[in-house]
């Protein structure tokens, strides 16, 4: 008997607490509390999400990312946060697999209530790109290089009409800049003629396709293309075929592990010329393993000249972390920053008033800004905003792209260093506007 | 360059192949499956190379039997926990554990060794023992324009060694003999008085220790990841069909053709195709096995 009581007891303690849990959890969906979705009353809280890197392949590109992330978290909070309501960065893991990224942004859009969305890879938003698109949540993303974005995001300059908006911002200057300036130093250091060798994967081909492209465009001539199978243990076969062709250098796009056994071949096969290598290579890993001969190897990276850098470094710097800082870091804190200032200049939490608003505290005229902090203060005065970030000046296209500087490393002694900046108005040139 | 020294790549790709070859058709040949796992030894035997030659330091050479005896103990380890008991339940289900396992060890040695590629230090100290002479380091001339890289020599020679005891061992010695006594009839070798579960445990070492051979003649060319192996698993399972599954030296002949049709189908294939060399191998498989169904030596090693 006691027995069957205290079973009964629990029974009845469990329903109890089954039917508060569910209340507490329907609350969300019935309007009782949470960020929402359409409310002006003011929010408790304001909910990003971040799909991240946190295993997979580039899991090492991660930890600056998330904690420029939480540096600018910190620094919005501080500021008294977006409508003055606590705000949050929901991070999930997606490894970097298209699959594993649908399924978390269905999580952190249905389930989170993330009004916008700071992440997402070209691997994951390109076969998404439709998916994306139906979920009609901001996608302020600082990873993708690929060219396919180039005409697929932004709202297409008309801010209030979300009719014609593609819903993804970047925050990271595309392949096709960093690429163009990869071509013009070609061309201005008298190489007239090149061969390209590029691995099978969409990045590697998109680095190459760039390249090929501007460097056409600037009046070079592109000898022969070769491509090879990512994996493999010898490149000498691919080289000596891209090498039966005359030209003055050679360009190389194809990921760090691979382009070390390619350029190890390149060195023992004594093939010579000019090595152009694309930007994930400027890395000392490929120098160290290589040797010497890679001694003058140079590579064109995506700038960290944004006009507010300073401000960002500061701020990361403070943070307990101690992640390095990739190319990747400043254009998170920007995709941050942006996406705040676009919910307070909203003045309303919901995805469509973000959406409508990051166009807006970009570009135009406006007070200059340099961080979510000004911003508020200048919009509480009833000024117009210009942000102006740390990667680039974060001024989004009408595509919803970003222009910015271009650094070129060289590696010389085992390590790359930088030689020069090619500023972002030398480059536009190779840049069509309704292009980009 | 041109033909010649696409050759001569090809050459060095097939050494390298064929050693792992030779292990993985044994298995078949003597055990009676195919071992999808068998990529993961591979990497199993480049991670312990690389980890001696690197944390300890060995020399490459010490490093390279260290991984050697690393392969060889993991193969029967792994054989007697997943395969030997179920033994008799037949192929389907031996495959199928091997494709788990497989998954499982790959997942494994990423966890544990990092997704970070690893290199072996390929400079003159990692092939010098004190007191002799380093072996070559960089290009080595070959007949006119012709050049093979040291590491290159190393992975043939590595080669022509593993041919020259293999074939020993397989017709000198007692353990040789059983061995391929249990490939042509496993009942009769048995009623003959061989312990067949004998010759399958050495049967997996041997393989075992081919697999770490390779998988540090594969990390010195190029690096060592979890993913060592089973990049270059469906080589390997290539070359053992295209050889004629079971037979050794039938395996060998299979991996050189796959090395040369790698490597000239990667420098003559027209434009924008080289990417696809692997599947042109896999349609010279297709071709010979369409000419000759057994493979280049199967039915000749049958009858010996």
């Amino acid at each position: 008997m006691r027995d069957n009581d205290t079973e009964r007891a629990n029974r009845r303690t469990f329903l109890k607490f089954a039917g508060a849990g569910g209340l507490a959890a329907t609350a969300g969906c019935i309007g009782l509390g949470g960020s929402g979705d359409g409310g002006g009353d003011g929010p408790d809280k304001i909910v990003f999400g971040q799909p991240a890197a946190q295993t997979g392949q580039w899991d090492f590109l991660q930890p600056g990312v998330s904690q420029a992330t939480d540096a600018a978290v910190k620094h919005i909070n501080d500021a008294g946060g977006p409508l003055d309501a606590d705000f949050e960065v929901v991070r999930r893991d997606t490894a970097v697999k298209p699959q594993e990224a649908r399924s978390v942004v269905t999580q952190l859009v249905e389930n989170d209530d993330a009004l916008a969305l700071l992440g997402l890879f070209s691997s994951e938003i390109n076969p998404l790109f439709d998916f994306l698109q139906e979920q009609e949540t901001p996608v302020v993303t600082p990873w993708p290089g690929s060219n396919f974005l180039d005409t697929r995001g932004g709202d297409h300059g008309t801010p209030d009409d979300l009719s014609d908006d593609e819903w993804i911002w970047r925050t990271v200057i595309s392949d096709t800049v960093h690429t163009a300036g990869a071509a013009k130093r070609a061309l201005d250091q008298g190489h007239e003629t090149v061969g390209v060798i590029n691995g099978n994967t969409e990045g590697a081909r998109s680095w190459a396709d760039g390249f090929v492209t501007a460097y056409e465009e600037g009046g070079g001539t592109v000898a022969r293309e070769v491509e090879v199978s990512q994996g493999s243990s010898s490149y000498q076969s691919a080289l000596s075929r891209l090498f039966d062709a005359e030209f003055d250098a050679f360009a190389v796009s194809i990921p760090l592990e691979d382009a070390i056994t390619l350029m190890g071949d390149w060195a023992d096969g004594g093939y010579g010329r000019q090595p152009i290598l694309s930007d994930p290579l400027a890395q000392d890993e490929l120098p160290k393993q290589v040797g010497s001969a890679l001694d003058g190897a140079w590579a064109a990276s995506p700038g960290d000249a944004g006009p507010n850098y300073d401000t960002f470094e500061s701020e990361y710097n403070s943070m307990d972390g101690d992640a390095e800082i990739n190319g990747w870091t400043a254009p998170a804190w920007d995709a941050t920053q942006v996406a705040a200032l676009a919910v307070e200049r909203a003045g309303e939490a919901s995805r469509e008033a973000v959406e409508k608003n990051l166009g807006p505290v970009t570009r135009g005229e406006g007070t200059e800004v340099a961080s979510f902090e000004e911003g508020k203060e200048a919009l509480a005065d009833g000024d117009e905003i210009v942000y102006r970030g740390a990667a680039t000046a974060t001024s989004f296209t009408n595509f919803g792209n970003v222009f910015g500087s271009v650094t070129i490393n060289e590696a010389r002694g085992g390590s790359f260093s930088t030689l020069e900046t090619i500023p972002a108005e030398e480059l536009r040139q190779f840049v069509s506007e309704d292009e980009y | 360059m041109g033909l010649a020294q696409n050759v001569v790549f090809g050459l060095v790709t097939g050494s390298y192949i064929a050693i792992a070859a030779i292990g993985f058709t044994l298995i078949y040949g003597i055990v009676n499956m195919i071992n999808f796992a068998y990529g993961e030894y591979l990497t199993i035997g480049a991670f312990v190379g690389v980890l001696s030659a690197g944390m300890l330091p060995l020399p490459l050479p010490v490093a390279a039997l260290v991984a050697m005896a690393g392969g060889g103990i993991a193969s029967l380890v792994l054989a007697r926990a997943f395969f030997t008991p179920i033994n008799d339940t037949g192929p389907v289900p031996m495959l199928l554990t091997s494709i788990g396992l497989g998954l499982a060890l790959r997942n494994l040695i990423r966890l544990t060794g990092g997704r970070s590629a690893r290199y072996f230090d390929t400079e003159t100290t990692t092939y010098q023992f004190d007191g002799l002479p380093a072996l070559a380091v960089g290009p080595v001339d070959l007949l006119g324009d012709l050049f093979v890289t040291s590491e290159q020599l190393v992975v043939v020679g590595s080669a022509v060694a593993v041919f020259v005891v293999l074939h020993a061992m397989l017709t000198r010695t007692d353990v040789g003999i059983a061995m391929r006594a249990m490939g042509d009839d496993e009942s009769l070798a048995r009623v003959r008085g061989i312990d067949t579960q004998f010759i399958r445990d050495s049967v997996w070492v041997l393989a075992g220790v081919l697999a770490g051979l390779a998988g540090v003649l594969i990390g010195i060319q190029t690096n060592v990841s979890s993913s060592t192996g089973f990049s270059h698993i469906l080589q390997i399972l290539a070359a053992a069909i295209l050889g004629g599954a079971g037979s050794p030296y039938g395996a060998i002949a299979g991996a050189y053709v796959i090395g040369l049709v790698l490597a000239l189908s990667t420098a003559f294939l027209p434009a924008g195709m080289t990417g696809i060399s692997t599947a042109v191998a896999f349609f010279i498989l297709v071709v010979v096995l369409l000419v000759k169904p057994s493979g280049i030596a199967g039915q000749e090693v049958r009858e010996a």
